[in-house]
């Protein structure tokens, strides 16, 4: 984080900050010019964990390593078996005898720092001499391969990622055995120095698209990069957003297809999550499973949680705005009922409403934050003890306490986890208009949202594209899904360099009566 | 006018939205009364009519804006100088703006009669003018985006009439014209008013890709109007009688009323609330361009040609007090209105058609 003021600038802050020392970026930089090798090796051997051991067999020569990351397996069984019984004279033959790949001989004390941290051993034969050879052994402690949580799918693949990036591009790239699925890696962050991954299909997805990945993930200034999901957040097109630019997923077979779409995926390495993009809104609300039924479920699936989306933003709000200012549109039967559950409650509705709607939060913020089996405890006290008692005492309604619950349910059917939490938060500003301007305020605070929708972007491309601009063909994969045969085409709204998925007309044949 | 990159413009057949949505205001709430004073039961004849003349307008406009290849404003710079031309631009713009009052202080009166009696007419301008800045700040693709989620937004509302017919008399419609030539071409006069909007298309054709191609599409747009309009008043004239109608001012509000669901009656409080977004579209379309032809005429920035309009308008629509008011501000402006479509287009085309014989030639 090199920044500078100009001369002018910092007169004037001398003038008028002369006690105040202006910070103005980060002192520290371990990756400056002047480093020297016996300062570095200083640095290191002030670890515990680095060794440096001197092999004096048949010639002298120092390994150097970091114990905590190379297994020492390995250098006793693959390494020093190799080089201990021969006579060495110098790097060369050592480099020539051992069978392994991936070596580098340098002197240059910035990749010796690099490598050595990232778990290569060090082969000298000088100690004082920069001169080394790097042998990569790194090991990692990996998690097992799991069943994927919050995108489960009861039928398909049932494989998610881990936190290693080599594993994970595994999963995918055995999806998509093509010499054309590339791999770009950007090293992110001063002190994580993440591997972070761009993935895309050469001739499908657009150059610009790729273009803009790759610009904006260069252009990261964060000294520590340690999940995807502040990827996400840095590479947004808006940053104030509540809605997420970019689809987070955890299912490798899920990034295959939107890679086969034309779309670019970000993974990051320690991240058991990519990111997928250019999106848009009616992606977030399309589980993977759709794909793994029959149209017309899946379609009416799809219907179902759109209808659940709305119906969990408006719900409480539109209960609001016509107690408070509409009651005239409550037929004569349904109002009874309503003013027999209301009749003893000393709030009015919206403050019977937002302590319902937090106490749901509260709810679901406490049974995210403990361990899953006293979180079910917790749903069980809470929503049925307190629910219960807060009737019963007089406070809320019933009808009101049923709605709330709805939507807290419905809020839970979106499939992606990050726009779930977007929709449980719109609801508030929703009630506040409702409560303003009954109906005409959730329809004002719904003109907002859209104004903000049709400005938002990701990765350029326009937000709530299938919708606006109006892509006709894309919609056979928006709010419906129709049938594999009649999806012959990629969305178009990422322009693909390539459109056509495959070859229609042989796709459909028509077969007449009796064929 | 080459000069807009084409990231910035939209697509042909956002006409089709951007023509429908500026035609249809709040006019179409309650317009039967006006109409089925002079020419009765037989109106419906008038909208047909008053429709297919404004195709021929739509016609006019495209001819002259596409021979000079610029907007009105180019188009006035070209044909009459710069002052000459500059003020007839500048009274043109003066007239656009009092149509975006006339919309914004009608809606506010409806929702004063019908929702909210004591909601004071400040706050709601303030919301709907912030609202509407909001969008035209993102540009005419988002403002077009309005128009297209406001057209299917609003689209539904056609199922209402199925209230309406389910206790219709279709003898009321009988016997067919029964009105004199002369009365129906004053009810035509009056449907005209309900038409008015589109010709704000002469401030935002070059933002359109290929103009030559939208042109089928704003034709379309005005026949889809007709289209919503012949619905309304041919639901409206089987439900209410001559007389009745004369004494109903909201004749589409009060169909509205008898909507009878197991769940909600009383649809006209939602129905107003959904109107936001006819009447949004509206008051976008017509400041984005008229901000646009500020910043053409007086080298202004777009942003603060805006914000000024947005003040101005605020203060105009509060000094509208009463219901009698908007009421002659409603026929005022639709007058000048009708004047601008029928007497100065024509005038404009048959100018433009010598002048360009002239220029002809003095070049040959």
């Amino acid at each position: 984080m090199q920044f500078s003021l100009s001369n002018k600038e910092r007169v004037i802050s001398m003038r008028f900050f002369k006690k105040k020392k202006k910070q103005t970026g980060s002192n520290f930089d371990p990756t400056k010019d002047t480093l020297t090798f016996p300062e570095l090796m200083k640095k290191l051997t002030a670890s515990a964990d680095f060794s440096t051991v001197k092999q004096s067999s048949l010639s002298t020569f120092y390994i150097s390593y970091y114990k905590t990351l190379v297994n020492p397996e390995f250098v006793h069984r693959d390494l020093l078996p190799y080089i201990t019984e021969i006579p060495l004279k110098n790097l060369d033959d050592i480099e020539k005898h051992l069978p392994l790949d991936g070596m580098v001989k340098t002197s240059d004390v910035h990749d010796i720092a690099n490598k050595v941290t990232e778990g290569f051993i060090l082969i000298q034969m000088n100690k004082d001499d920069p001169e080394g050879l790097l042998v990569p052994s790194l090991s990692t402690e990996n998690r097992q391969i799991s069943i994927p949580e919050t995108e489960f799918s009861v039928v398909g693949p049932k494989e998610a990622f881990v936190e290693s990036l080599d594993t994970n591009l595994n999963l995918i790239r055995k999806r998509l055995p093509i010499p054309e699925f590339t791999v770009k890696e950007v090293r992110v962050g001063k002190l994580s120095k993440t591997r972070v991954a761009i993935i895309y299909i050469d001739g499908i997805a657009d150059k610009e698209n790729v273009n803009t990945a790759i610009q904006r993930v260069n252009d990261i200034e964060y000294d520590h990069v340690v999940d995807s999901s502040y990827i996400n957040q840095m590479i947004s097109d808006n940053e104030n957003s509540p809605f997420p630019q970019l689809i987070d997923t955890e299912r490798p077979d899920r990034v295959a297809s939107v890679l086969s779409e034309g779309k670019v995926a970000i993974m990051a390495d320690g991240s058991p999550h990519a990111l997928t993009g250019p999106t848009t809104i009616v992606e977030f609300f399309s589980a993977f499973e759709d794909y793994f039924l029959n149209w017309t479920l899946a379609s009416v699936f799809r219907l179902i949680r759109l209808m659940a989306v709305m119906f969990s933003v408006l719900s409480t709000p539109l209960y609001v705005a016509v107690l408070t200012f509409h009651y005239e549109m409550i037929p004569e039967n349904l109002l009874a009922t309503l003013v027999a559950s209301r009749n003893d409650i000393p709030f009015p509705p919206i403050l019977e409403a937002i302590v319902l709607e937090l106490s749901i939060e509260l709810l679901r913020e406490a049974g995210a934050r403990l361990p899953s089996k006293v979180g079910q405890t917790i749903g069980i006290v809470g929503g049925i003890v307190i629910g219960t008692a807060a009737v019963q005492a007089g406070l809320t309604s019933n009808v009101l306490l049923i709605i709330v619950a709805l939507a807290a349910l419905a809020s839970f059917t979106t499939p992606v986890y990050q726009m779930s939490n977007t929709i449980r938060l719109l609801r508030f500003p929703f009630l506040l208009f409702a409560q303003f301007l009954g109906v005409l305020g959730v329809a004002i605070c719904f003109a907002f949202i859209i104004s903000h929708l049709l400005k938002l972007t990701s990765l350029g491309r326009p937000y709530i594209a299938p919708l606006y601009p109006l892509r006709v063909n894309d919609l056979k994969d928006a709010l419906i899904r129709m049938p594999f045969s009649m999806q012959n085409t990629r969305p178009s709204s990422v322009r693909p360099q390539d459109k056509a998925k495959m070859n229609k007309k042989r796709a459909i044949e028509k077969h007449d009566i009796e064929d | 006018m080459s000069q807009i990159s084409e990231n910035k413009q939209i697509s042909p057949y956002m006409a089709f939205y951007m023509v429908t949505t500026m035609q249809i205001g709040v006019g179409i709430l309650g317009f039967e009364r006006y109409i089925a004073k002079s020419a009765g039961h037989d109106a419906w004849i008038s909208v047909i009519i008053g429709g297919l003349s404004f195709n021929v307008l739509i016609w006019m406009i495209y001819r002259v804006l596409s021979k000079e290849n610029a907007d009105i404003i180019g188009v006035h710079r070209n044909l009459f100088g710069r002052w000459i031309g500059g003020a007839l631009s500048c009274l043109l713009l003066i007239y656009f703006s009092s149509t975006i009052l006339t919309v914004l202080r009608t809606y506010i009166e409806v929702i004063q009669i019908w929702v909210f009696p004591e909601l004071g007419t400040p706050i709601i301008a303030i919301i709907l003018l912030g609202l509407a800045y909001s969008y035209v700040l993102g540009g005419i693709r988002v403002v077009a985006g309005l128009s297209v989620l406001g057209f299917f937004l609003t689209l539904p509302l056609f199922l209402l009439k199925y209230y309406a017919l389910k206790n219709a008399h279709y003898t009321n419609l009988l016997p067919i014209l029964d009105h004199s030539f002369s009365d129906l071409m004053v009810a035509t006069k009056g449907v005209t008013l309900d038409y008015l909007g589109f010709e704000l298309i002469l401030l935002y054709l070059p933002f359109l890709k290929q103009p030559e191609k939208s042109q089928k599409w704003a034709h379309f747009g005005n026949l889809f109007t007709m289209f919503t309009y012949l619905v309304t008043v041919f639901v409206s004239f089987v439900y209410f009688n001559q007389e009745q109608l004369q004494h109903t001012i909201w004749a589409t509000l009060t169909l509205w009323k008898i909507v009878d669901l197991p769940f909600a009656q009383r649809f006209e409080y939602a129905g107003i609330a959904l109107w936001l977004f006819v009447v949004l579209p509206n008051l976008c379309i017509g400041l984005w361009s008229v901000s646009r032809g500020i910043h053409r005429l007086y080298k202004i920035k777009q942003k603060s040609a805006l914000r000024t309009m947005l003040f101005v308008i605020f203060i105009c629509s509060i000094l509208v007090v009463d219901r009698q008011q908007v009421d002659i501000l409603n026929s005022k402006v639709s007058q000048i209105g009708f004047y601008i479509l029928y007497a100065y287009i024509p005038f404009l085309f048959v100018i433009q058609l010598t002048l360009g014989r002239v220029r002809k030639t003095k070049n040959g």
